[in-house]
């Protein structure tokens, strides 16, 4: 069997973003694999150091759009631990309305692009169109179909007047059907299981020992998620189920992943039906004052973490993340070992992941 | 060897997507523009490539991280040499929220020509949509041999059409108080102040803002509002006229003839609530002869 080396890039793995792999191949197969990062580090935690802690609310937004509200309401959490600012309930509650339709969002663009790579031209469409429901509601209630500007210090900056939160109650009522049609397709359709199931499986002690998070995790039976384990803002006052599988193979990754879009609208649906009145953000902001501080949250790739320092100024003295696709990306040596070269495109999309979240 | 081919009515102009390192945001929005009915390049007789032999038109997304640079303009180099260049978002023309990175190589115009900038962070498909036609002009034009219109006159005021979207920000003078909020937490640097002998100007500069209205959240007297008029693409040669401009002049403190900004009365009103003939006198005071009014003797 003869040994080769091939180098693919963001246009052969129909990525949107540039990502680059250094490939093994025995025959062709995949022998081993080497992830050739960085393409997107924009240098973010000098960034973050340079701008104050408003303007980070904003830059962090833009570390990823995918996963764009996570960032900012993960780091006002930590600025908000720091300072012990409490915020107000509705807040809680609009921070949640906010996560869960990026997270909507986020899993549907996630398998659309799987359909894409697998050449399933009409099936991509289709699910693009039913994001565009939620496209359309971000800009509605937001007024940017990716970032949503919703965080600020001390609560939140958007408010849901009872037209916006009916509309909004209506987008969800039309996201039903859809996300159950889309979930019965990747479970059942013939041609969709013959490319994606017993495909890039990670087994779930291979899962444990690369620590993956998020729908990869759960796709191999570890039901982890930041939500119900440690529940933060509005989350231990809502009713939702953590979806998971045990097959750990692309299927599995997206039947999680619709069954979570799934859980999600009944997440918004709880908000808005609980959505309590007050105020959208704490007044009277104390100064910020030096300490620091860790703060987790669900982002639609998995855990995501945040640790703050502060020195009692308005810069940030360090401010760190993790993200998910960290871990979730170690994890395709894994996955793809043994797999044909042809099945490279739809694995590696099958982790959903976020390479301006992990280069920054 | 080199053959002429005539360009027939329905071979498609064919679009590709460089992304120097963005946020994805852009890429995402393009994707869109690929996929949904409504928003489809097709309407334009546009097409995507994965090909950047086959490149008409050349969309780039990102603020050029320097890791990328090589690979950006080697794909660059391998497109036409007659090629349409689009800078997609704020960050290829000014490096948005991400300036003065060590690890951004922008603005991209510094390594290769730009011919339309599309601001937006991202800028919604409808806005894609309009630049591509704009990149579709100036091939046309340069097809024909003929300089391609500068600044044509089809810039549409759409207000919110059918969805408020945040689009340009709008400045009036008259309401600053010129506290300079708004720049202290604007992340993309996009707001500058300058005193001149007259007053104090604010220049802000679409191509750098990236729409997320935190300084409109943080004015006080709404000086600073978003406008829902999305429709913001140009010619890369105007990139620099692209501003939202005002000066608030000075007046002289009534008290003692010193230069001031005088407050203005939103910022009377936000403080309180319904001011009296009494509390409007202040307006015009320093705050050392205000100082002497209220309480008699300058404090300090």
């Amino acid at each position: 069997m003869t040994t080769k080396i091939i180098e693919l890039g963001a246009h052969q793995l129909a990525l949107e973003e540039p990502m680059y792999f250094r490939v093994k191949l025995e025959g062709d197969r995949v022998a081993d694999l080497d992830v050739l990062p960085g393409q997107v580090h924009r240098g973010m935690e000098h960034l973050v150091m340079r701008r104050n802690l408003y303007q980070n609310i904003t830059l962090l937004e833009r570390l990823c759009s995918l996963c764009s509200n996570s960032h900012p309401s993960t780091f006002c959490a930590a600025v908000e631990e720091v300072a012990g600012i409490a915020i107000p309930e509705r807040a809680e509650y609009l921070r949640a309305v906010a996560d869960e339709i990026k997270r909507i969002a986020s899993h549907l663009f996630c398998c659309a692009v799987q359909a894409n790579a697998i050449g399933e031209t009409p099936l991509f469409r289709r699910i693009m169109e039913v994001r565009e429901i939620m496209q359309r509601a971000k800009e509605a209630i937001y007024g940017n179909r990716m970032d949503l500007a919703a965080n600020v210090i001390g609560g939140v900056r958007y408010d849901l007047t009872p037209e916006a939160a009916a509309y909004l109650a209506g987008a969800m009522e039309e996201m039903k059907r859809p996300l159950d049609e889309l979930y019965l397709q990747f479970g059942n359709n013939p041609a969709l299981m013959a490319r994606m199931a017993w495909v890039g499986v990670l087994p779930r002690e291979a899962a444990v020992e690369c620590a993956v998070v998020g729908p990869v995790a759960r796709a191999c039976g570890i039901d982890y998620d930041v939500r119900k384990k440690s529940p933060y803002g509005a989350y231990d006052r809502l009713k939702f189920e953590v979806p998971s599988q045990t097959a750990g193979d692309v299927r599995a990754r997206n039947l999680v992943r619709l069954a979570e879009a799934r859980q999600s609208v009944s997440l918004i649906e709880q908000c808005l039906a609980q959505l309590p009145a007050g105020p959208l953000c704490a007044d009277n902001l104390p100064e910020i004052p030096a300490g620091e501080a860790i703060a987790k949250s669900e982002a639609p790739r998995g855990e995501l973490m945040y640790y703050l320092r502060t020195d009692g100024s308005d810069f940030p003295v360090r401010l760190k993340w993790r993200v998910p696709s960290y871990m979730n990306w170690d994890a395709l040596k894994v996955m793809l070992k043994g797999e044909p070269v042809g099945n490279i495109p739809l694995i590696v999309n099958s982790i959903d992941p976020c390479i301006a979240c992990t280069d920054r | 060897m080199h053959i002429e081919v005539e360009e027939t009515a329905v071979g498609p102009v064919r679009l590709f997507r460089i992304n120097t390192g963005s946020c994805n945001g852009c890429d995402v929005e393009l994707a869109v523009t690929s996929a949904v009915t409504e928003f489809d390049v097709e309407q334009l007789g546009c097409r995507y490539t994965e090909s950047a032999h086959e490149a008409d038109i050349v969309l780039i997304t990102g603020p050029l991280t320097i890791r990328a640079r090589d690979e950006v303009l080697r794909l660059y180099a391998q497109a036409p040499r007659d090629k349409v260049t689009v800078a997609v978002g704020v960050c290829p023309v000014s490096g948005g929220v991400f300036r003065d990175s060590y690890a951004v190589d922008g603005p991209i115009e510094r390594h290769l020509p730009v011919d339309v900038n599309i601001p937006g962070c991202p800028p919604r498909p409808q806005a894609l949509l309009a630049g591509i036609g704009a990149a579709l002009e100036i091939r046309r034009a340069r097809r024909d041999g003929e300089e391609p219109a500068r600044n044509p006159d089809h810039r549409k005021h759409h207000g919110t059409d059918n969805f408020p979207a945040r689009g340009r920000m709008s400045y009036d003078a008259k309401a600053c108080v010129d506290c300079r909020m708004c720049r202290h937490v604007c992340a993309a640097g996009a707001i500058r102040f300058e005193a001149g002998d007259g007053g104090v100007r604010l220049t802000l500069w679409h191509n750098s803002c990236v729409f997320c209205g935190l300084c409109s959240h943080y004015c006080p007297t709404g000086a600073l509002s978003v406008t829902g008029d999305w429709r913001l693409d140009h010619r890369a040669a105007d990139a620099f006229t692209q501003i939202e401009r005002g000066e608030v002049p000075y007046a002289p403190c009534t008290g003692c003839g010193e230069a001031i900004i005088p407050t203005a009365p939103q910022l009377l009103h936000a403080a309180f609530r319904r001011p009296n003939p009494e509390i409007e006198k202040l307006k015009n005071l320093c705050p050392a002869c205000r100082q002497l009014m209220s309480i008699g003797v300058p404090r300090r």
